[in-house]
């Protein structure tokens, strides 16, 4: 079943994530390895140490994760803070604005308002609900 | 054969493939009344660009076809005929580029985006609607979006939580869930596809922007449905008040900006008029029915010579 394994996958992508950022922010050299990682995540499910590692190495792919020889072993660290991939996602969400609105990826509830509009838009909005009440 | 009936059918199909284009389209994104019934107004959106599509498409056959028996023996017929290949094989060309282009670049986009969304979204089901697939992302900004597709998900900032109350969510939820349930977005690709695909003279953004708005549209009805008009136009005024300022930036708004009609449409009272949407049904049916027309009477003219 392919479509369990690509869900499952990615489950672990984000149990492997948390653990590299819950490491400290402030220590640069704060990092994992993947028996650090394996041996966390084996708490809560069964899960074979090849498969973490083999997860790791496509996080390092994607650039998600950087690593560090230590001696035999990897230290892994993530790249960016979870807060940094949402404001990228967020960015994402909008960019079509500036691409002159061509290939919009998302579809967004709303686009942009400049505070002019929102006077307008708040008079609209009493006019509407003075109608609902009346 | 006369002279004129070899190059007239494929002129004439041409010409009406840049009337549809060009005026007609034109002509419609102003017809704003056209708004008022969002549903119909895609249809005839559709109608006529499909329409633009079979005329450049069926020039060759046609003249062609028209031309079966001089082709080799007048150079005026070879002439029309070359001309005739060329227009619609670049249209065939610049199509299927352009469907590939677009389809692929959407896609890639969006699996990107779901990946790291499945990173650091959290699903949520505290909501008296359960949305399949909604992702609550750890932000102040308050904000809603939806990435369409097979493996859609519904993305909402905690921020927007935080700002709007329960029946304005909802609202919302509603109009993201119309969006990927009507799959929106396919519409908009289709319209995103012909115009890449158009030279770029025939292009205008306008008609991206305003099959785009449609589509807001229909889901602000579904959401107004679903949780009222007013939390609906609520959730409209609270989120277009609260846009992170990256979003107003570079967003060159002359006119009535979109917000300003959908919140408008919202207020409008539902009354159909009826001759209006008969108006609509027609002019799609005739927008599809030109072309088809052209063909089939060239065809039996040449026919019954």
């Amino acid at each position: 079943m392919k479509i369990s394994r690509r869900a499952r996958l990615g489950d672990l992508e984000r149990a492997i994530m948390d653990r590299l950022w819950a490491l400290d922010e402030t220590d640069p050299t704060a990092s994992l390895t993947v028996r650090d990682i394996h041996e966390s995540i084996s708490q809560e499910r069964d899960i074979a140490y090849t498969t973490v590692m083999t997860v790791l190495d496509r996080l390092t792919k994607k650039g998600l994760v950087t690593r560090e020889r230590d001696g035999r072993a990897w230290r892994y660290q993530p790249v960016s803070t979870s807060e940094e991939i949402t404001a990228q996602l967020l960015r994402e969400g909008l960019d079509h604005i500036e691409s002159s609105d061509r290939k919009a990826a998302m579809m967004h509830f709303l686009d942009s308002a400049s505070p002019e509009e929102i006077d307008d838009l708040k008079a609209a909005l009493a006019e509407l609900e003075r109608r609902q009440a009346g | 054969m006369p002279p004129l009936s070899t190059w007239l059918p494929v002129a004439g199909l041409v010409l009406l493939a840049v009337l549809l284009t060009w005026p007609v389209q034109k002509a419609m994104v102003r017809r704003h009344i056209f708004r008022r019934e969002p549903l119909l107004a895609l249809l005839v959106w559709q109608a006529v660009a499909l329409a633009a599509v079979v005329s450049l498409l069926a020039a060759l056959p046609l003249a062609l076809w028209v031309m079966r028996e001089s082709l080799t023996t007048t150079p005026l017929a070879l002439g029309v005929a070359v001309v005739a290949a060329v227009i619609t094989a670049s249209m065939v060309v610049r199509l299927l580029l352009a469907g590939h282009q677009v389809g692929t670049s959407l896609r890639r986009t969006r699996r990107a985006h779901r990946e790291l969304l499945e990173l650091v979204g959290h699903e949520f089901d505290e909501l008296d609607q359960p949305t399949p697939q909604l992702r609550v992302i750890q932000h102040p900004a308050p904000t809603a979006y939806c990435v369409p597709g097979l493996t859609h998900r519904v993305v909402i900032s905690t921020g927007m939580l935080e700002q709007l109350g329960p029946p304005e969510v909802r609202a919302v939820l509603a109009h993201e869930r119309a969006h990927v349930r009507a799959r929106h977005d396919l519409l908009v690709e289709f319209f995103t596809v012909l115009h890449t695909a158009m030279p770029k003279p025939l292009r205008h953004e306008d008609v991206l922007a305003e099959v785009r708005l449609l589509a807001e549209v229909l889901a602000d009805r579904s959401g107004a449905r679903t949780a009222g008009r007013l939390p609906m136009g609520r959730a409209l005024v609270a989120l277009a008040g609260a846009q992170h300022p990256a979003a107003t930036l570079g967003a060159a708004s002359d006119s009535v900006s979109a917000a300003q009609v959908r919140l408008r449409l919202l207020t409008e009272d539902g009354r159909r008029d009826w001759i209006m949407v008969a108006t609509m049904i027609g002019y799609a049916m005739l927008a599809v029915a030109t072309p088809l027309a052209v063909v089939v009477w060239v065809t039996a003219l040449s026919g019954a010579r």
